[in-house]
């Protein structure tokens, strides 16, 4: 007869961290949170161009997104020690990043309302031409990107911050929801709208060509 | 992003120590006994101070001449019941889950309304299925039981918000349902130490403490819980 034993907790924790269908920041968040310190560089590596690319979008602010971005990755390292083994990190890192923007954005709410206004910047919304494009398509295309951008930061907050989730950070509509405090159903629902005013505006600029 | 961010980042890190898993969990077991004394030490100096040191009080005299009893099993299966729900409680308010942020909305809010009224309703259904009458007691109208459980419960809270240290998502929610654990717990003391059972009795002394806790919590973890940006 087969002889059964139950795995002890440090064993299903090395078995875990170990296990090669295991994300790989996942794992350097466990080695972090059990002390070796080394990890907290590597998993910086691994979460900070995902968490930048939210921030940036999300605020629009280069000094702005720096800052959220130290604040973070401090926050993360000052809980280390209460990360759940097993939990995915990137959706805490950016629940984390998305709170500490609201805190910071509630202080400076006359600064957000001015810059909610602002034109968008366009040194960061180039695109590299194709060898084949011509020139008039090229600018065509900034052009639509352009106004892509000024559509979407003319969202309500919400459906901007669902829309960026879920479509350009890419996470499903379950961590989105969690991420966001919120039911999956409302996440749905205002991803949908975001995409339908884009696809609107996209329809327009068809229309108009 | 910059070499430099990381090297601030990584420097900033380093400069302040940061307690790693273990260190957290022998915090946490240090923070829990704490919790427990206070909540016994409480319990303890007040039965000390109104019941003259009696911790189970199986009856008492309702009014002159009229002396009303509880059964030892009521009592049992009363405190029993409701150790069981704190339990279950603590483990919903401070275990998160799989997942750092912890509870969905519904979860917390279903929980934070419903274990109160589960602790009642078991109470009632216990002294009817036990044939306790129910009376009132006219000299304890709830008042001694309200201060009872918010004294017993405020070591505690405190304790279990401290365990918590912060919610990214949800703090003010996460700090009512801790409120509401701290007061399952209050409730186990309050069962095996007041004799009455009557309704009114018990909405007043015996879930008000409850809504209460649930509401401090909330306030406090709405300032201890959130995340707050430099």
């Amino acid at each position: 007869m087969a002889r059964f034993r139950i795995p002890g907790r440090e064993e299903r924790r090395v078995r875990f961290v170990t296990n090669p269908g295991v994300d790989d920041t996942d794992a350097a968040m466990e080695r972090y949170a059990n002390g070796d310190n080394a990890a907290f560089a590597e998993l910086y590596d691994a979460i900070a161009p995902r968490l930048a690319g939210f921030l940036r979008k999300a605020t629009r602010d280069g000094v702005a997104t720096e800052d959220l971005m130290q604040q973070t990755f401090l926050q993360i390292h000052r809980a280390r020690g209460s990360f759940i083994p097993g939990a995915p990190v990137m959706p805490w890192a950016l629940a984390i990043a998305k709170r500490l923007m609201i805190d910071s954005a509630r202080r400076r709410r006359l600064e957000l309302a001015l810059f909610m206004h602002a034109p968008a910047d366009d040194d960061r919304m180039t695109s590299e031409p194709t060898e084949t494009a011509a020139a008039d398509d090229f600018l065509d295309a900034r052009r639509l990107e352009r106004l892509v951008q000024q559509r979407l930061d003319a969202l309500p907050e919400i459906q901007r911050t669902a829309y960026q989730l879920v479509k350009q950070e890419g996470l499903s509509l379950k961590r989105a929801a969690q991420v966001l405090g919120t039911s999956v159903t409302a996440v749905k629902l205002r991803t949908h709208r975001a995409y339908q005013a884009l696809r609107a505006l996209l329809l327009e600029e068809g229309g108009a060509a | 992003m910059s070499a430099e961010l990381k090297a601030w980042v990584l420097a900033a890190a380093a400069a302040d120590p940061s307690p790693t898993r273990a260190a957290v969990h022998r915090r946490n077991i240090l923070i829990s006994m704490l919790a427990v004394a206070s909540g016994v030490g409480a319990f303890v100096s007040f039965a000390l101070l109104t019941s003259e040191g009696q911790l189970v009080r199986l009856g008492g005299e309702v009014a002159p001449h009229r002396h009303l009893e509880r059964s030892v099993w009521l009592v049992v299966t009363t405190a029993g019941g409701a150790l069981s729900v704190a339990a279950a409680t603590l483990w919903f308010a401070l275990c998160r889950g799989r997942s750092m942020l912890g509870r969905p909305r519904s979860w917390l809010l279903c929980g934070i309304a419903l274990i109160p009224l589960g602790l009642f309703a078991w109470k009632v259904s216990c002294s009817l299925a036990f044939g306790d009458p129910m009376a009132e007691w006219p000299t304890r109208p709830g008042l001694k039981c309200l201060s009872f459980s918010l004294l017993v419960a405020a070591g505690p809270l405190l304790a279990f918000l401290a365990a918590r240290r912060n919610a990214p998502v949800h703090p003010t929610l996460n700090g009512a349902a801790i409120g509401v654990a701290s007061g399952a717990c209050a409730w186990v003391a309050l069962d095996l130490w007041c004799p009455v059972a009557a309704v009114p009795h018990l909405l007043l002394g015996h879930l008000l403490p409850l809504c209460i806790l649930a509401g401090t919590g909330a306030l406090l973890g709405q300032t201890l819980l959130s995340l707050r940006s430099r």
